[in-house]
């Protein structure tokens, strides 16, 4: 028969990492398909998003934050906010969930070649920045300055905390974190991802900039970049809506008569700038 | 093709003829209420009606629809259920509510390159052959003319029977259509000359009977530039959300998936949503894109009229009416394009 | 019978007034016997109010409908009131949500309408079918409907297209307002709801069979409840996800939990407007089973909604001799 497009394929749990604890609690789940074929075959590119269901309790759109290089598994970095999320931070390893994908499209990887690459991210913002992030650090060649600007709210809500001192010390990639309000020890910035942006003044030459955060911090960053000089095609965003089918036909997940599932999630402002819809 | 005519005296016989060979459905009226259900016996049948009260694009696109079933624990097991193999009829339907089934198409079938295809929809519409039954007496409400539609339109049915007094005029329009009347015997007789002229004239005066338009030209256009124009919070103020509108629609598809289950399996469903409540659209973190019911109707009136004509090159609204029937507070879409052709920008 | 000319100008005033945000009314619809709701925000939007037998829908809704909105920086919250006009079943729905102090007395200006029953719209849609042009309907001195149909007048019993609700209503005249538009209808003869003892007699599994069939029909659209003005839960328990009530899934099992939960949460409450029935788009008599509740709420508790707005609300006190025997 026809495939089913709204069945998911099986997963087992094979990792959890605790990332942020707390309220707002952020895990990495390590994922391996229980298919040995589609173990090998699953493919996808950074920037691309997978459904992960939980059985009896609903199914949840992720960016893959986990890059296509690491073979053999994906990972999602879910924040703990609602029922599917919060039923998935009480996984254990060894437990099953669905997941079918990738969905969407996905970042220029290939066009950014030899380019200078900005990541901007806030709080959980930075799941599918990991995914090109970790992709560039594996073809390190291939890209020129490597910098990142990424801030949370405390010192305990930054996620992917290790990995960012790690790459400062080994892998040649410029990283500026900033908490919101200041606390005892913190030698970094303090203030907003915006304004911290507006403080380091990333050059725009040859220059891609690529956010992802919270609405609210995402509007500011471009209007800064803009700012910077940064033209309206050097900066991208991946979007985020309440989706169900994933896959174009259920239609909330609308800007205009773009799906955000289909058509996105990533954009640059060229194309978000005249788009009209609710956001 | 070749026109033949039914006597309407042998219609319970062809009933139960295609009731035997093929899964008949067919307008049935309980407490007032006609909806499109299975037949089993041709006396169920009423085409006393004109307009279904819920359109039947829900014998293809189900109100509810098991996608899969999955058994809990250690070893998880997922299954997609089997869907309807049988070949089906659907006797009685009206031409706009056949137009839905066609505008329905491009979002479930995947006409776009890179598109999925829905296998549930997909599956019964390809095995159901439309009997379309024209309208002698369009409703105050009706206007598929609007569309370049007919209440006697061949566009999207199989076969269409109209009602020209004692008999029914058959048009076979599909090579489908044609199977399933050879498929009947010998129920039929050749139409004469003077039939079709009657079948034009019922067509005609059906035509003539409806008496509310709706003027689409510029409409794409027009809302291109309407966005944020005060006619969205205007109409929005008197609606008050519920999914009447939605449901009714032959062309709304908008759906929500949820888990259904106990502790050991469950399965997971699909059920009609609707853009009019807030739910719809709530991110988990609590942010929603469209927070108000202003941004909910500017949205419905959208998509019909300005996304879907420019994804798929045809307004998603086929003239039925029942929106404008069954709205609690009287918000009328001929009444609020005519407001969009009307307002200054 | 209400004067367009005083219902105007009074409205005119009230919207002219400084801490008022706008009015809600009724106007002329699009076809037909069609009226709209209409919000008055000037003097001149004014102008086109009207009042007639036709005017069914209960306005209360719009006081608890409105989103509020996060406010932008600097932008202050609008706390103006809202004028409502209202009528005996409308005023009441108003008094019960400020018992239950979802609304604050203060917010509202109300003007009152002595309200003679109002037209059931499915039944002149019936007598009167495809009318597009925009027709008067007036009420005579002899309980008569006077209809100008294409220059055609055409005299309906009073009886044959009153709301079954208004048959039995017993309190026509609102019981609060500000201002109130003509003289206070008297009562005179009231109807019981005569369904409620035909199906009181019947079988528990026929009551069953019987609304079975009309719970089957049900397609969860909730139009009863965003009409109902003391449907105004911020998150409905219908809606809610963890836990979740009820599924979403249409079947007689969820729906009959949807249509018996709703009519539960209404007991003490309804006001018997017969809105939800009134737009539920699949005729389910949801009337029966409201009044159905009121009448045991009547019997046991003798307590009638929506009467004062001082008294406490009934499910939100206790006393010593409430009936219990109905508890297991």
């Amino acid at each position: 028969m026809t495939k089913n497009p709204y069945q998911p394929m099986l997963a087992t749990v094979v990792d959890i990492k605790e990332e942020v604890s707390g309220n707002r609690a952020i895990k990495t789940f390590k994922l391996e398909f229980q298919d040995e074929k589609v173990k090998e075959n699953f493919s996808f590119l950074p920037g691309q998003t997978i459904m992960i269901s939980l059985f009896g309790t609903g199914e949840s759109m992720f960016a893959i934050s986990s890059s296509p290089t690491e073979k053999g598994y994906i990972e999602v970095s879910v924040m703990k906010l609602g029922k599917v999320t919060n039923a998935l931070h009480e996984m254990v390893v060894g437990d099953t969930v669905g997941a079918r994908g990738p969905y969407g499209n996905h970042f220029d990887i290939e066009g950014w070649k030899k380019k200078n690459l900005l990541f901007i991210g806030g709080g959980i913002g930075q799941a599918p920045l990991r995914s090109l992030l970790n992709y560039c650090l594996d073809n390190r060649s291939d890209y020129d300055n490597l910098e990142v600007i990424y801030g949370a709210r405390t010192s305990e809500d930054i996620c992917f905390k290790e990995k960012f001192d790690e790459m400062q010390k080994q892998q040649d990639v410029d990283v500026h974190l900033s908490i919101d309000v200041q606390e005892k020890g913190w030698d970094h910035y303090v203030g907003f991802v915006p304004a911290n942006l507006q403080r380091l003044n990333p050059s725009p030459e040859n220059t891609i900039a690529i956010t992802c955060g919270p609405p609210i911090m995402i509007k500011f960053v471009i209007q800064n970049l803009l700012e910077l000089g940064f033209k309206e095609n050097q900066i991208y965003t991946t979007l985020e809506m309440r989706m169900k089918c994933g896959i174009g036909i259920c239609g909330r997940c609308n800007i205009g008569n773009i799906y955000v599932c289909k058509d996105g999630p990533v954009f640059s402002y060229d194309q978000l700038k005249d788009l009209e819809g609710d956001m | 093709m070749e026109n033949l005519v039914l006597s309407k005296e042998k219609l319970p016989e062809m009933l139960t003829e295609i009731a035997s060979k093929y899964a008949l459905f067919g307008p049935i009226e309980e407490n007032g209420v006609t909806s499109f259900k299975h037949i089993s016996n041709s006396q169920e049948i009423n085409l006393d009606y004109l307009r279904s009260r819920i359109s039947p694009k829900d014998l293809i696109f189900q109100q509810t629809e098991t996608l899969f079933t999955f058994s809990k624990g250690k070893e998880v097991k997922v299954n997609t259920p089997q869907i309807d193999e049988a070949k089906r009829v659907i006797f009685g339907i009206r031409s706009c509510d056949a137009r839905g089934y066609s505008i329905l198409d491009p979002v479930f079938e995947g006409k776009r390159e890179g598109d999925y295809k829905d296998p549930f929809y997909t599956k019964k519409r390809n095995r159901s052959t439309l009997i379309g039954l024209s309208c002698n007496k369009p409703e105050v409400n009706c206007f598929c003319t609007s569309f370049d539609d007919s209440p006697a339109s061949m566009k999207n049915v199989d076969i269409l029977f109209t009602d020209i007094g004692e008999k029914y005029f058959i048009d076979i329009v599909t090579e489908k259509g044609k199977e399933l009347i050879e498929n009947l015997g010998n129920l039929f007789s050749k139409a004469s000359e003077e039939d079709g002229e009657v079948r034009e004239r019922v067509e005609q005066d059906a035509i003539n009977a409806i008496t509310r338009h709706m003027n689409t030209e510029g409409v794409v256009e027009k809302l291109e530039k309407m966005f944020n124009h005060e006619l969205w919070q205007k109409t929005a103020m008197r609606c008050i959300g519920c999914g009447i509108c939605t449901y009714l629609c032959p062309t709304c598809h908008c759906f929500d998936m949820q888990d259904e289950a106990t502790l050991k399996e469950g399965a997971r469903i699909r059920v009609w949503d609707s853009c009019m409540y807030p739910e719809y659209t709530m991110h988990a973190s609590g942010h929603n894109p469209r927070p108000a019911r202003m941004n909910r109707v500017r949205n419905r009136v959208y998509h019909k009229f300005s996304y879907f004509p420019k994804n798929d090159k045809i307004f998603a609204c086929t003239g039925c009416g029942r929106c404008i029937d069954y709205c609690p507070v009287n918000i009328d879409i001929i009444d609020v394009i005519a407001k969009v052709k009307e307002a200054k920008i | 019978m209400v004067d367009l000319k005083n219902l105007i100008e009074i409205t005119k005033k009230i919207v002219s007034r400084e801490d008022v945000r706008y009015v809600v009314g009724y106007k002329k619809g699009t076809y037909g016997f069609q009226i709209m709701p209409a919000f008055a925000y000037t003097p001149e939007d004014a102008e086109d109010f009207i009042y007639s037998p036709v005017c069914s829908k209960n306005l209360a809704v719009y006081t608890i409908l409105e989103e509020k909105l996060p406010l932008k920086r600097g932008e202050e919250e609008d706390k103006r009131k809202i004028g409502v006009v209202v009528k005996g079943c409308d005023s009441r729905a108003i008094v019960q949500i400020i018992q239950e102090k979802g609304l604050k007395r203060e917010d509202l200006v109300l003007i009152g309408i002595p309200c003679k029953g109002v037209i059931e719209p499915k039944k002149i849609e019936k007598m009167f079918p495809n009318q597009t042009d925009l027709i008067d309907v007036i009420e005579n001195d002899n309980s008569e409907y006077i209809i100008n149909i294409g220059g055609k007048t055409h005299k309906v019993p009073k009886n044959e297209l009153l709301s079954d609700v208004c048959k039995s209503c017993e309190f026509p005249n609102p019981p609060l307002y500000d201002v109130l538009l003509g003289e206070e209808v008297e009562i005179t003869e009231i109807e019981e709801f005569s369904k409620i003892d035909e199906l009181d007699e019947k079988h528990t599994e026929d009551k069953w069979e019987y609304w079975k069939r009309h719970f089957e029909r049900c397609i969860r659209c909730y139009a009863c409840r965003e009409a109902c003005p003391l449907c105004y839960c911020k998150e409905c328990m219908a809606d809610t996800l963890n836990p979740q009530w009820i599924r979403r899934s249409v079947n007689l099992s969820e729906n009959a939990a949807w249509n018996i939960m709703r009519a539960y949460h209404l007991a003490g409450r309804c006001v018997s407007c017969g809105e939800c029935e009134r737009v539920c788009p699949v005729n389910i008599p949801l009337m029966e089973l409201n009044k159905k509740i009121e009448r045991d709420v009547k019997k046991m508790f003798d307590y009638t909604s929506g009467l004062d707005e001082e008294e406490k609300p009934l499910f939100g006190m206790f006393k010593p001799d409430d009936p219990e025997d109905f508890i297991l």
